[in-house]
């Protein structure tokens, strides 16, 4: 969900994006100290970027039969780690916003907290924690790329209900408003995106695992398994 | 990609980006200035006339580029002039209702999401993406993020062609015929690109090597003639639309 150019006032444009420097900014403090622990790393968070925005263009097959496009948030962060995703990110938005003309530059900041910050945190912490209560690996992998996608259209909800709060019920009204309109498209899209990334991450231990374990994503004896 | 090819062919190619930048961000503040709607419009339409007649971009090119992001405009509007009141009486103790006393707020809005988008616009069609990360180097933004930019804008359309001639080739077998087929086919495309992300990644790393390179990627940035005369031109232009947003009515 991406916020429209020009579509929130300034206050809220210029501090959104105040708050997203901090971590883009530590993001790229992460890629650098890996790439200079790996050498071999530099060019890997680069070419994710260019993956990120190409999957981001896939027509995904959607439950209710309509098309939507995956974010990839999940995939990502399962892939690369969420700090490392903030920076690609915020690169694959800016790049739709230039582009594409989707999203934009005055609400990248706003974006860039939604769909690069809180959507590969939260896939990433629950990633990790259906892995320590041991639930099923295919479904905590689902777990973690639908709940992402969920949890980013809540923020771009909330965002939008405090830029434009309702005349009448506020806030809580506004917020309301925003995720049930949103919900019809989101919610089909968040299953297919899980679906997805299940498939693939099934595909890649198949077929490659020694990329995998290079990665960090999954640990050995996941892949035995 | 529609955007890039009008960034490299427009009427504009060769005025320096920097020109280009600051109309695009003088035509961003002149959106949030504007003390009206009809304010706001006139700096949409005088940018969406400076970038179809003055860069040379084809009208129906502009306009199919700019549908998307249109029809998403038209979509949030929608969805603010529409209240949702809470504890009132009907069945479902919620009540929609269309806020009137909002709709001059709702106007300001979306003219002014309409105007940041023609200034967006005037940058995406007019100024090819190499040129926009070169400017940011001028900004003095992280080195590792621009390395970032390069490296995927260079892998970008790689990457993309992979996508199309396997989904093609899936396509042509059936891959996308039922629902299940194709979140096969899609899993089976996308786990390939991320494999290719991590080969793809190793290549150019050792290329990289072989050629000394162990830092920046630099490129050669291209004189761009008359450069100063373009930047002073367009600071007068952007301190004109910003005026001109701020007094009218």
């Amino acid at each position: 969900m991406h916020i429209m150019e020009g579509f929130l006032p300034v206050k809220h444009a210029i501090g959104w994006s105040v708050a997203a420097a901090p971590f883009v900014i530590y993001g790229l403090y992460t890629i650098n100290k890996r790439i200079k622990e790996k050498p071999e790393q530099r060019m890997l968070l680069g070419v994710a970027a260019a993956f990120t925005f190409v999957l981001s263009a896939l027509k995904m097959p959607s439950v209710t039969g309509s098309c939507s496009h995956p974010t990839g948030t999940g995939l990502g962060a399962i892939l690369f780690g969420p700090a490392a995703m903030a920076p690609i990110g915020a690169v694959v938005l800016l790049f739709q916003a230039i582009l594409l003309a989707h999203g934009g530059l005055t609400t990248l900041g706003a974006n860039v907290i939604s769909m690069a910050v809180v959507g590969p945190f939260a896939a990433a912490a629950i990633f990790r924690a259906a892995k320590a209560v041991k639930v099923p690996f295919a479904f905590s992998i689902f777990l973690a790329a639908s709940c992402a996608d969920l949890l980013t259209y809540i923020t771009t909800s909330a965002q939008l209900a405090f830029a434009f709060p309702d005349p009448a019920g506020g806030f809580a009204a506004s917020f309301t408003k925003f995720a049930s309109v949103f919900a019809l498209t989101q919610i089909p899209l968040a299953i297919s995106e899980g679906l997805l990334t299940v498939v693939v991450i099934n595909a890649l231990v198949r077929f490659n695992s020694p990329e995998l374990q290079e990665m960090k994503v999954i640990a050995v004896q996941e892949v035995q398994a | 990609m529609l955007t890039e090819q009008s960034a490299y062919t427009n009427r504009w190619r060769q005025i320096s980006p920097v020109a280009k930048g600051l109309v695009s961000l003088f035509g961003m503040v002149a959106a949030f200035a504007a003390g009206s709607p009809r304010a706001a419009l006139l700096v949409a339409i005088i940018l969406s006339l400076a970038t179809v007649l003055g860069a040379g971009i084809p009208p129906a090119r502009y306009l199919r580029v700019a549908t998307p992001a249109l029809f998403f405009l038209l979509a949030s509007c929608l969805s603010l002039l529409v209240s949702l009141e809470f504890n009132h009486i009907s069945t479902f103790g919620v009540s929609l209702h269309l806020s009137e006393s909002e709709l001059p707020r709702i106007t300001q809005v979306c003219c002014r999401s309409l105007a940041c988008l023609t200034a967006l616009l005037f940058l995406a069609l007019t100024t090819p993406l190499t040129d926009i990360i070169s400017l940011m180097r001028r900004c003095k933004l992280p080195e590792t993020l621009l390395d970032l930019m390069t490296l995927s804008y260079r892998t970008l359309f790689v990457l993309s062609e992979a996508v199309h001639e396997t989904a093609t080739a899936q396509s042509a077998r059936l891959g996308y015929a039922t629902f299940k087929l194709s979140m096969r086919s899609l899993g089976g495309l996308v786990a390939n690109l991320a494999v290719q992300v991590w080969q793809r990644s190793q290549a150019l790393h050792l290329s990289a090597s072989a050629r000394g390179n162990d830092g920046a990627l630099r490129f050669l940035e291209p004189d761009y003639p008359g450069s100063h005369r373009a930047i002073l031109s367009a600071v007068i232009c952007g301190i004109l639309l910003v005026v001109t947003a701020v007094y009218i009515p």
